[in-house]
């Protein structure tokens, strides 16, 4: 396991360009997303972290954006991004274009299915209306701004539906794309569904 | 049926006969009886001793040890290992050591994600700032024998503070009231309360002629009550005038009814009690004290910035990868010992067994949250109040004044701790956060805006590399579950007797030094204890 790993990891881009406020002082820089995100961005279910590999670059640096601006993680229920929203608060533009292209760099590595409880046939129903714009693949589109769904952490797929369900995402008047999320999954009905059609995406080749 | 107790101003609205009285203390018939079975069972504590490591059998030849995490756990065991001869490495993802225990000075940075700040503190060496750990309790004998074995100097810790002041905007119009006022008048109505329900003559008699009058004796004393059991104000909480070279002129008494209007007693009187009960010590000059004794012998072990990538258990060794200057590298060793934190660990590739990455999920954490302020002028002393602590009803919860450094010009004080749920202040920006304690802290010190600067506040659930404070194992109130149990142990035990998972996460007393200390010892000895089979 380790070796495959320890070869791929190799490719990874050097620590960026540090500042630091005086010579003397310990340097820092902006790349600190695997602390939470795991090994290679690989997503960490201990602090409910999404996997980051992988990611579609136009999606990161929009959801980046979005937390910087306060469109996303701002609603009190939204547990999970309001833990993110201040990672992001601080970032120059640099700073994310950096990050953007370290990230580049990890592999992808499809996340492993650990939801129970649901359906994957119901959800094949439910999912033709999440196909009209990430794909029955579930692999996104970009001219349509949906991400790939395939290969994500189930279990953060899981809690972004119930916050758009429950307006806690995608209700700021600024997220065009979280407000369009919202009407979708509209379909999805509640819970049981939710666990249905993710434990469908679950069922897709990675 | 009620009555009155003149004194004190309150109404009884039950009254409380002896026998329900005995009945709540538990103690009718059956104290003297639990503890002479104690005594006799060999229940009672021995004498305080550390434990002493028996690592005869960690034969070193050919044996390297990795270290993952240069918290206390950590140095604990490449201390120990390498005096017994082990290779040891140990990487380090900060580029501090100490994880937990920080102090902070004059230009260190405080590596918050989302709230980098350096310390713009003096650079003097009282003035700093312990924002991880900072209490030692006298019976943590494991820490303390480091303490000495290392020469690390210790003074006294100063928690509680007669002088210090209590501060609830529901008592007194939010007057502050000084921590000798609420404890001397509280104590006065509860031994006046007491009294009473033990000398209304109707009752049983539980108690022998000789016990009843110690015991009222007893009562008496514990709240200065008068000849005829009336708590009538004292002088135990100080002076109105006088005192020295005249007679001292007693306070007037705030009225029990008052005091019942703040619910702060309940955290304030127990303060002081168990782990938190003196006698208290420090590290002279700041808590990373301790760590830098145990770097001044394996400080060159440790790779700073090397954050650990991935951990595989094989049947012959341990692989571990890791990140360093941009670098991937392999680090292969016989023994791992481990206290990157559970939640952290989660998201870090390996093989461990299903139930051991399920007892790393089951771990929550706490969210603790401290702020400080470098004070102009230490004008607290002005108000007769060295050390100690100050309480308030409100979210920044305490101020602390330094336990050192007295008559100094200035000194370091804490501003906020929120040791349980610091989600409030973690949620604001660093702006937002100073406003808050300078609007709380002014309810107690009424000029504080001006006579504090240079904050700087530590949110742990921010905190780069640590995301959360101590391990909370426990979701009932009432007790470990069985699951729970079962959870805790299989972390405890080795992967394939070569992955020690150590720290406070590995305890069941977790949020202590000398948890993590001993979790440490644990391991080592079990290693020494498979090497010996
Ligand atoms: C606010 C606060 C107050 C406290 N008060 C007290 C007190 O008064 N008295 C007391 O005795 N205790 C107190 N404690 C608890 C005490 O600090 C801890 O119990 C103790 O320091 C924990 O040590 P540890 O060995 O478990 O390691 P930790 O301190 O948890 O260290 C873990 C280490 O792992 C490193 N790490 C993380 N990820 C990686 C990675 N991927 N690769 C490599 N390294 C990594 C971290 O940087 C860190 O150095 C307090 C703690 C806090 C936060």
């Amino acid at each position: 396991m380790l070796k495959t790993f320890l070869a791929f990891g190799l490719c990874m881009a050097c620590i960026g360009g540090t500042s630091a406020a005086e010579p003397e002082r310990e340097p820092f820089d902006d790349r600190y997303c695997t602390t939470c995100h795991g090994t290679d961005g690989r997503g960490n279910e201990g602090v409910q972290a999404p996997r980051l590999a992988g990611m579609e670059p136009w999606y990161l640096r929009r959801q980046l954006e979005n937390f910087r601006a306060d469109i996303r993680g701002v609603h009190a229920e939204d547990r999970e991004g309001i833990a993110m929203r201040p990672m992001a608060t601080k970032l120059t533009d640099e700073s994310i274009d950096d990050i953007l292209g370290w990230i580049s760099s990890w592999d992808y590595i499809p996340a492993e299915a650990t939801i129970k409880g649901g359906d994957p046939l119901r959800g094949r129903g439910l999912y033709s209306a999440c196909a009209v714009c990430h794909g029955a693949d579930a692999t996104g589109n970009e001219s349509l701004g949906a991400p790939a769904l395939v290969g994500q952490n189930d279990w953060y797929l899981v809690t972004q539906l119930k916050n758009f369900l429950a307006g806690y995402r995608g209700a700021h008047p600024n997220d065009t794309y979280g407000a369009q999320m919202r009407t979708m999954v509209s379909t999805l009905r509640n819970e049981a569904g939710i666990l249905n059609v993710v434990s469908y995406i679950n069922t897709l080749s990675r | 049926m009620s009555r009155s107790i003149p004194s004190l101003e309150v109404g009884v609205s039950k009254q409380v006969t002896r026998r329900e009285f005995l009945n709540l203390l538990g103690a009718a018939g059956g104290t003297a009886a639990a503890l002479k079975a104690g005594s006799a069972l060999g229940l009672l504590p021995h004498t305080a001793q550390a434990a002493t490591l028996d690592l005869r059998a960690a034969n070193p030849a050919n044996r390297k040890v990795a270290i993952l995490g240069a918290g206390l756990s950590g140095l604990t065991v490449a201390y120990e290992l390498s005096k017994v001869g082990y290779e040891c490495t140990i990487l380090e993802s900060s580029h501090r050591p100490g994880g937990r225990i920080f102090t902070v000075r004059h230009g260190d940075l405080i590596d918050e994600i989302g709230n980098r700040q350096y310390c713009e503190f003096d650079d003097e060496p009282h003035m700093y700032f312990n924002a991880g750990a900072a209490r030692i309790p006298s019976t943590h004998r494991n820490l303390l024998a480091y303490c000495k074995e290392l020469e690390i100097d210790l003074e006294v810790f100063i928690n509680e503070n007669k002088t210090s002041y209590l501060q609830d905007p529901a008592l007194l119009d939010g007057k502050p009231i000084r921590n000798i006022d609420y404890t001397t008048h509280t104590r006065g109505f509860l031994a006046e309360l007491l009294a009473k329900s033990l000398s209304a003559g109707e009752m049983d008699q539980p108690f022998t002629d000789p016990e009843a009058e110690t015991l009222i004796s007893l009562i008496r004393s514990f709240g200065d009550l008068n000849e005829d059991n009336l708590y009538k104000g004292s002088l135990r909480a100080g002076y109105a005038s006088g005192g020295f070279l005249e007679h001292g002129a007693q306070k007037d008494i705030i009225a029990m009814r008052d005091l019942l209007k703040t619910q702060m007693g309940r955290q304030f009187l127990n303060a002081n009690e168990g782990d938190t009960g003196p006698m208290l010590f420090q590290a002279v000059g700041g808590m990373d004290k301790i760590i830098e004794g145990f770097t001044n012998h394996v400080g060159h072990q440790i790779h700073y910035r090397s954050m650990v990538n991935a951990v595989e258990v094989k049947d012959d060794g341990i692989d571990i990868a890791y990140d360093q200057d941009g670098t991937r590298h392999l680090l292969q060793a016989d023994f791992c010992f481990n206290c990157i934190p559970s939640h952290i660990m989660t998201g870090i590739t390996n093989n461990f067994p299903t139930q051991y990455v399920d007892a790393l999920k089951y771990i929550r954490r706490g969210t603790a949250y401290k702020a400080a302020f470098q004070a102009k002028e230490r004008f607290w002393e002005k108000e007769d109040i060295y050390g100690g602590i100050s309480w308030m009803n409100n979210p920044s919860k305490q101020i602390w004044y330094p336990s050192a450094g007295m008559h100094k010009q200035k000194g370091i004080m804490l501003g906020a701790y929120d040791y349980g749920d610091g989600e409030l202040h973690t949620a604001m920006t660093q702006e937002q956060r100073i406003e808050a304690h300078l609007t709380d802290g002014e309810k107690i010190h009424p000029n504080y805006r001006n006579q504090v600067e240079k904050p700087i506040t530590i949110a742990w659930h921010r905190m780069n590399h640590m995301l959360g404070c101590s391990a909370r194992w426990q979701r009932d109130r009432n007790g470990w579950t069985h699951e729970e149990e079962e959870l805790y142990h299989a972390l405890q035990q080795p992967v394939n007797g070569r992955h020690y998972m150590i720290g406070d996460q590995v305890s069941m007393h977790s949020a202590w030094q000398e948890s993590a200390v001993m979790s440490a010892q644990w391991a080592m000895a079990d290693l020494n204890q498979r090497l010996m089979a």
